[in-house]
């Protein structure tokens, strides 16, 4: 046996703290969905309507200016709870179809090319990747929904005033939490998905199914077991049951609040389950 | 001055350890010490072989037994990732990325600074002679250039382990013998170098100790002659060059151990097969004296590829 003497000596400088290290993840993601004109457009379409609604807002405080055009604005232009509950409802849909179309590619790449060893033989954990990955989609969903959210909020708060702000804080806090409890839905049903469904045409198109099944099964079952219950794998109406107090809106369901949360938890734990399946260093053959 | 750290922080060492994939074995009762240098796992597919290296960098759990590489568990990856690098067989890559960008991107997760990422990502791919091709995408990349940028990124953080799942495959001779002559230099500087291989016969040029497995069991392990000589059941097989191989056969046929002498094809020798090997070359000194001008002396069965057949090309050949 050869005796070998230690003669190097390996890196000792500067570290990057552990907890922000998952962000070096998204990093060449993003670089490579920017490729797709597709996105850009799709991102640029996303902005249309939070752009319509500021001209709402803005006109909804410039009435002169309607009048010069000869038009009776009436009660209809109130910026209220349920304004706002509309324009989540719209952004939501658009986030839905973003995550369709972003989410195959995150894990699945990693998968098909046996590329989860490379980030695990490093100082980096299964849930780093699960963070690093999801908050790709977070990033853009968010985009598209909090931000300009509550950015409408705010040019409404600059035009109704300091009084009105005080009175409708809620409506912010509505917007945040609605918005990012939808976004991790989401992320984290479309990189459940793509860690199955290596195939990412397919994968979009379960992403997409998931919540029309869901709508579907939901109705039969509480058609056929005469119950409200199957409304619960109704992911979309859930979620609605769940923002709708948020707005001060009555979502008249006949599922309690409380329920709706469970049913959110819970498929939000099966997604977390089938991610912990398959993103592993590892692939057992049996 | 300072004292020597314990033996056990130079060591990679192997308790015990059991791996089922439910009732699949992946490798079953392994007992090992590795001190550094290269030492190569050698078996057929499915022997284990992957799965003993991703037990060393703690990607599979054991069920079963204990393993510490340098002191340090295989489920603390904060420290263990800090020297141990590790090469997969996969040719897995992120899509999109050039050679440069994918040293540096995975160098990153180490959590190195940006500037200290270029420096050590340029310098191990300076390693591995591929500069050139450094910003190019490595989707175009040849299977050899795939390999050595794999190389480089598991030596880019400088660990002192370095583990490499057939990190020969696809290489073309000459960048072969750059990747070996870069192993040495690796375990020259008092790093552990674990390889897989099926080429028995780089193993045995490069290695300073085999790990022989066959269905998830470590048959031998150690330096190649110690393990050929424990090989009791075939006779160590010696070639002697002379002038007079008709008269050497008769002499050594006296001996009981020698179970069969043939004079070489080229009638310049004679291979001898003996069960006491040491009593053979001391037989040979005593013939040396009488006449028979014996020009060398040469084990023929003490290679990797030898004792590979021993101990597992027959059991391979009743499956």
């Amino acid at each position: 046996m050869a005796v070998y003497k230690r003669t190097y000596k390996g890196y000792s400088g500067p570290l990057t703290p552990t907890w922000s290290r998952f962000l070096i993840l998204p990093r060449y993601s993003y670089s490579r969905l920017f490729q797709s004109k597709f996105l850009i457009l799709f991102q640029v379409a996303c902005m249309i309507f939070p752009i319509g609604c500021a001209g709402f807002i803005y006109l909804s405080h410039n009435l002169s200016f309607l009048k010069s055009f000869n038009v009776q604005a009436g009660n209809f232009l109130d910026v209220n709870g349920n304004f706002f509950l509309y324009f989540c409802n719209f952004q939501a849909a658009m986030a839905y179809l973003m995550t369709a179309f972003v989410g195959p590619s995150l894990v699945s790449p990693d998968l098909v090319n046996n590329a989860l060893p490379l980030y695990f033989c490093r100082p980096f954990s299964r849930t780093e990747y699960v963070a690093g990955k999801m908050s790709v989609l977070m990033f853009l969903l968010s985009m598209i929904t909090w931000v300009p959210g509550l950015i409408l909020f705010a040019i409404q708060s600059s035009l109704a005033g300091w009084e009105w702000t005080m009175a409708n804080l809620w409506i912010a806090e509505a917007i945040l939490l609605a918005m990012l409890v939808w976004c991790t839905i989401l992320s984290l049903i479309a990189m459940a998905i793509s860690a199955w469904v290596r195939w990412k045409v397919a994968a979009g198109a379960l992403i997409l199914g998931v919540f029309f099944a869901g709508a579907g099964f939901g109705a039969a079952i509480n058609a056929v077991m005469r119950t409200k219950y199957g409304t619960l794998i109704d992911l979309a109406q859930v979620n609605f049951i769940v923002w709708s107090p948020l707005f001060h809106h009555d979502a008249a369901s006949g599922v309690a609040l409380s329920d709706a949360w469970m049913a959110l938890a819970g498929a939000c734990a099966i997604c977390l389950w089938l991610l912990s399946k398959k993103v592993r260093a590892f692939e057992v053959i049996r | 001055m300072s004292l020597p750290p314990p033996i056990e922080e130079s060591l990679i060492v192997f308790e015990n350890v059991s791996r089922f994939y439910g009732e699949v074995l992946g490798v079953n009762r392994v007992t090992l010490s590795i001190p550094p240098g290269i030492t190569s796992l050698v078996g057929p597919n499915g022997s284990g072989k992957t799965t003993l290296m991703n037990l060393m960098t703690g990607l599979v759990r054991p069920t079963r037994g204990a393993i510490k590489i340098l002191g340090i568990p295989p489920d603390d990856p904060e420290r263990l990732f800090r020297l141990l690098g590790y090469s997969t067989q996969f040719d897995s890559f992120p899509k999109g990325l050039t050679g440069f960008q994918f040293v540096y991107s995975f160098l990153r997760l180490f959590g190195t600074t940006h500037s200290e990422c270029e420096a050590l990502a340029w310098k191990s791919i300076e390693r591995v002679n591929l500069v050139e091709a450094a910003n190019r995408k490595v989707a175009g990349y040849s299977k050899g250039m795939r390999q050595r940028i794999k190389l480089a990124q598991s030596i880019a953080h400088d660990p002192r382990v370095l583990v490499l799942d057939e990190p020969l495959n696809g290489l073309d001779p000459l960048v072969r013998a750059e990747t070996i002559s870069l192993f040495r230099e690796l375990a020259a500087e008092g790093r552990h170098v674990i390889v897989s291989s099926h080429i028995l016969h780089e193993v045995d040029m490069i290695s300073d100790q085999v790990i022989l497995l066959s269905n998830g069991y470590v048959v031998a392990e150690g330096k190649i002659q110690g393990v050929r000589s424990e090989i009791s059941d075939h006779p160590m097989q010696v070639l002697i060059r002379c002038n007079r191989p008709g008269a050497l056969a008769s002499k050594v046929f006296e001996q009981d151990s020698v179970v069969e002498a043939r004079i070489h094809a080229d009638g310049g020798g004679l291979l001898v097969k003996t069960r006491d090997p040491d009593r053979f070359y001391r037989l040979l000194n005593h013939i040396a004296m009488n006449g028979i001008e014996i020009e060398s002396v040469a084990p023929a069965d003490d290679n990797v590829n030898s004792v590979y057949e021993y101990l597992i090309g027959a059991e391979e050949s009743t499956k």
